[in-house]
C-alpha cells in the first residue's frame, strides 16, 4: 500500500486552508507564483537567447562547445545552491515508518519526490529551448539530443549527491575552493584543470556512446542513495535531532547596557542560533553587492535617483530583511516576554538599536564602493544616514502590522518563502524604498544633486533627534495591537 | 494581592469566563481545578494581560493590568513551553529573566544552584539548548525560572503534568517552602486533585467559566472534589 497522490493532495489542501491567515498566504502564493513565472521566463529567455549571444561573441566556435566550457561552473553553482536550499523531503517519513509500507517504498517515494525539486527543472528550462534553437539553426543531430540528455542526467546526479553529502561543510568548502582554484590556475598559470571537464562534456557531444557514462553514474548514485537512506531510516540515525554546538555564549560586553543589552544579547543569539534567522540575515547582507548592478552601468550612473535606491538597499539590506519580521522573530515566546519585568518601550528600543547598528555596519562595509567615485560613495552614505535615523523607525513601525508568526529553527525552501510573509509588509516596502528616493528627488530637481543629498541627511538626523518621541508613538501602536498580535502568534500553541 | 471584579470573557457570543468577585490575598497558595474548558487558562491569560477582557477588570496590588505595566515586576508565570526561549541554554535563560528582574549574574547563578536537588542533575550544565530538552526537564527549568528574584506572585499552569513522580513530590515541598519563606502567592491549576489538595490552602472549582466551589482546604476536600468530578 502506498499513499496515493489524491490522498496526499487532500492533506496538503487541508493543511493550507486550515492554517492561520490562509487568505494572506493565498495572496503570497500567488505573488510567489508570479515570481516563479518571472524566473521561468528569464531562464527561458536565457535559453533562447543563449545561441544568438554565442554566435555573436564567438562567431567561429561551435555553440555546444562554448556552453561546455561554462558547464562546470553551472554544475558547481547548482551544487552549492542545492547544498544551501534543497532539503531532502523527509519531513513526514517518521509517521510512515510504522505504517504497513515497506522501507523500500518509503525511500523510493522520498527519492522520486526529490527529483521534482525546482533545481532539477532549471537545466531543462534553459537547455531545452537552447537545443531547439540550435537544431533549428544548425540542423537537428542525434548527438545534440544525446548531449542534452547527458547534461540533464548529470543534474540528476547532483540531486542525489546532496543526499550523500549530507550537509557536510567540508564538501561545500571543497567545491568552492576547487572551482576558484581551478579558475585561477587556468587563467594565470595555464594549468588545464577545468578545461578537462570541458573536454569531458565535449566527448558527450562527439561520442554518442559517451552517454553511457552519465547514465551509469546516475544509476550508481541512485543505488548509493538508496543504500544510504536505508541505513538512515531509524529514529536514532538520520531521523534524529542533531545535537547542536552552543555558539555565542559569551557576549559579556553587552552587560553594561542594562535591559537593552540583555535583549540585544538575545537577538544576537536568535540570529546565530536559528536556521531561519541566519538565512534571512544572509540574504540581507547579499544586498551589499546590489550596488555592483547599478554602479557598473552608465544608464544608471547618470541618474542619481536610481542610485539612491541602490544605496538604500546596500546600507539597509539587513535592516529591511530582518526588520520586517519584528516582532515576529519573538513569536514563539511572545506571551512570556509580555509578562517579563520589561516595559514594552524597552523591548522596542532594543530592536531599534539593532537595526541602527546594522545600518552602521553595512555602511562601513560599503566603503569599497569608493572605487566608483566620491559621488557614488556620498550617495551611499546619505542613504545610510537616512536609513539609520529614519528608515529604522519606519521598519519598526511597519512591524506592528506583521502578525504572522515565524518558526525560528525551520528552513524556508527556495521560492517557497511564505513564512511571515504579509501583504501589508509589501505595502510598507513603499515608505522604506520610495520615501528616501522622494526625499532626494525633490530637492535634487530644484537645487541640484547636493541639495538632494542634504535632504537625505536632514531626514536621517531629524529621525534620530526625535527618536524617543517617535518611539513613544510607535509603542502606542504596538500596545493597541498587543492582543491581536498575541492571538495570532499563539494560534499554533493553543 | 490579586483582586477580580466582575470579570468576563466572551468569544463570539459564548461566555467562557464570568467571575463576579475573587480576592487572592498575599501569600496564599491558591489552587484552580476544573475540567477542560472550565476557564482556567483563560483566567490566567486575563491576569497576565495576554487577552483582553470583555468586561470587568483584574488588579494586581491595585494596578489594573490592562491600564498599566507596573504589575510586571511583581508577577511571574510559567504556563507552557512557549514560556521558554528555545534557542538559549537554561543558564542563559535564567540570566535573561534575572537581569530583567534586576539581579546580577552572580546572584542568579547562586539562586538557581540552590535548586539542584529539584533539578536532579538533569537541567544545569547540559550544554544544549532548551528546545532540545525533554518535556519534563523543560517544565522543571521553566518552574524555577518563574521563581527567580522571588516575585510576589507566581502563576503555574499544570506544574505537575509531565514531571516524574520524584520531582512531583519535590515540587510540592518546594512550593510550600517558598510560600512560607518569602510569602509568595502561588496560583496553581492542576488536574491532579491529590497534589492540589495537598499543596493549596484554598481551592476554587471552575465549571464553564463560573466559580462552583471556593473551599478552604481541609482533610475532606479531596473527597469533596472527587465526588464532584465523578459525576
Amino acid at each position: 500500500m502506498s499513499i496515493s497522490l489524491k490522498q496526499s493532495l487532500y492533506l496538503t489542501k487541508k493543511k493550507f486552508f486550515r492554517a492561520p491567515q490562509w487568505e494572506l498566504k493565498m495572496a503570497a502564493r500567488i505573488f510567489i507564483g508570479f515570481l516563479t513565472l518571472y524566473f521561468l521566463l528569464v531562464f527561458l529567455g536565457l535559453g533562447i537567447g543563449l545561441f544568438f549571444i554565442i554566435r555573436k561573441v564567438f562567431p567561429e566556435a561551435d555553440p555546444i562547445s562554448v556552453v561546455n566550457q561554462w558547464l562546470i561552473y553551472f554544475f558547481a553553482l547548482d551544487f552549492l545552491f542545492r547544498y544551501f536550499f534543497q532539503n531532502p523531503p523527509v519531513s513526514d517519513v517518521k509517521s510512515l515508518l510504522i505504517q504497513p509500507i515497506t522501507k523500500a517504498q518509503i525511500i523510493r517515494r522520498v527519492m522520486l519526490r526529490s527529483l521534482t525539486s525546482f533545481f532539477n527543472f532549471i537545466p531543462l528550462i534553459i537547455l531545452l529551448p537552447f537545443c531547439i534553437v540550435v537544431s533549428k539553426e544548425n540542423g537537428t543531430t542525434l548527438s545534440l539530443w544525446i548531449w542534452f540528455i547527458g547534461i540533464l542526467t548529470l543534474s540528476g546526479v547532483n540531486n542525489f549527491l546532496i543526499f550523500l553529502v549530507n550537509k557536510n561543510k567540508r564538501v561545500a568548502i571543497g567545491t568552492i575552493s576547487f572551482i576558484a582554484g581551478g579558475y585561477l590556475l587556468e587563467t594565470y598559470l595555464e594549468v588545464p584543470i577545468l578545461s578537462f571537464f570541458k573536454q569531458a562534456f565535449d566527448l558527450l557531444y562527439t561520442q554518442p556512446l559517451g552517454l553511457g557514462i552519465p547514465l551509469a553514474v546516475f544509476i550508481l548514485m541512485w543505488y548509493l542513495t538508496e543504500k544510504f537512506l536505508k541505513a538512515q531510516l531509524y529514529l536514532d540515525k538520520g531521523l534524529s535531532k542533531k545535537k547542536e554546538r552552543i555558539i555565542g555564549s559569551k557576549l559579556h560586553f553587552l552587560d553594561a547596557w542594562g535591559p537593552t543589552g540583555v535583549l540585544l544579547k538575545n537577538d544576537i543569539r536568535l540570529i546565530i542560533r536559528n536556521i531561519r534567522a541566519r538565512q534571512v540575515v544572509m540574504m540581507g547582507f547579499l544586498f551589499l553587492f546590489y550596488g555592483l548592478f547599478f554602479f557598473t552601468q552608465d544608464i544608471y550612473n547618470d541618474n542619481p535617483t536610481i542610485l539612491i535606491f541602490a544605496g538604500i538597499f546596500i546600507t539597509g539590506g539587513f535592516m529591511i530583511s530582518f526588520g520586517q519580521f519584528v516582532p515576529a522573530w519573538d513569536s514563539e515566546y511572545y506571551s512570556f516576554l509580555m509578562g517579563q519585568n520589561l516595559p514594552y518601550v524597552e523591548y522596542l528600543k532594543s530592536k531599534l538599536y539593532l537595526l541602527m547598528f546594522s545600518v552602521v555596519v553595512c555602511t562601513i562595509l560599503s566603503f569599497p564602493y569608493l572605487y566608483f567615485g566620491k559621488k557614488t560613495m556620498l550617495i551611499i552614505v546619505a542613504a545610510g544616514v537616512f536609513n539609520f535615523g529614519f528608515g529604522s523607525l519606519i521598519n519598526l513601525f511597519s512591524g506592528a502590522y506583521n502578525v504572522t508568526p515565524i518558526k525560528l529553527n525551520v528552513k524556508a525552501k527556495a521560492f517557497e518563502n511564505t513564512q511571515g510573509f504579509n501583504l501589508t509588509q509589501m505595502l510598507f516596502a513603499l515608505p522604506k524604498l520610495v520615501l528616501p528616493v522622494v526625499v532626494f528627488y525633490i530637492p535634487n530637481l530644484f537645487f541640484g544633486f547636493y541639495a538632494g543629498v542634504i535632504g537625505l541627511f536632514i531626514a536621517g538626523v531629524l529621525g534620530f533627534l526625535f527618536k524617543n518621541q517617535l518611539l513613544t508613538q510607535i509603542e502606542k501602536i504596538y500596545q493597541s495591537k498587543k492582543y491581536e498580535t498575541l492571538a495570532a502568534f499563539n494560534k499554533n500553541n493553543i | 494581592m490579586i483582586s477580580v471584579e466582575s470579570l468576563s470573557k466572551t468569544y463570539g457570543g459564548v461566555t467562557v469566563l464570568d467571575l463576579q468577585e475573587l480576592v487572592i490575598p498575599k501569600g496564599e497558595i491558591f489552587g484552580l481545578v476544573g475540567n477542560n474548558g472550565a476557564g482556567k487558562t483563560t483566567f490566567f491569560s486575563l491576569l497576565l494581560d495576554l487577552i483582553e477582557s470583555t468586561s470587568g477588570r483584574v488588579t494586581i496590588n491595585d494596578i489594573d493590568v490592562q491600564k498599566s505595566e507596573a504589575w510586571k515586576p511583581a508577577t511571574a508565570a510559567f504556563i507552557d513551553e512557549s514560556y521558554l526561549i528555545g534557542y538559549l541554554t537554561v543558564e542563559e535563560y535564567y540570566q535573561f529573566i534575572g537581569r530583567l528582574r534586576g539581579k546580577t549574574e552572580e546572584e542568579v547563578t547562586v539562586f538557581v544552584k540552590g535548586f539542584e536537588p529539584f533539578f536532579n542533575s538533569e537541567v544545569l550544565n547540559q550544554k544544549k539548548y532548551l528546545r532540545d530538552f525533554s518535556k519534563g526537564n523543560q517544565k522543571k527549568a521553566g518552574i524555577i525560572g518563574a521563581l527567580i528574584g522571588h516575585p510576589e506572585i507566581v502563576i503555574l499552569d499544570e506544574p505537575f503534568a509531565n514531571l516524574d513522580p520524584t520531582t512531583q513530590i519535590r515540587l510540592k515541598h518546594l512550593l510550600k517552602e517558598e510560600a512560607e519563606k518569602y510569602g509568595t502567592t502561588f496560583l496553581i491549576s492542576s488536574h491532579d486533585l491529590t497534589h492540589v489538595t495537598e499543596v493549596c490552602e484554598r481551592i476554587v472549582l471552575l465549571e464553564k467559566g463560573v466559580i462552583l466551589k471556593d473551599i478552604k482546604t481541609t482533610a475532606s476536600t479531596l473527597k469533596e472534589l472527587e465526588a464532584y468530578f465523578s459525576n
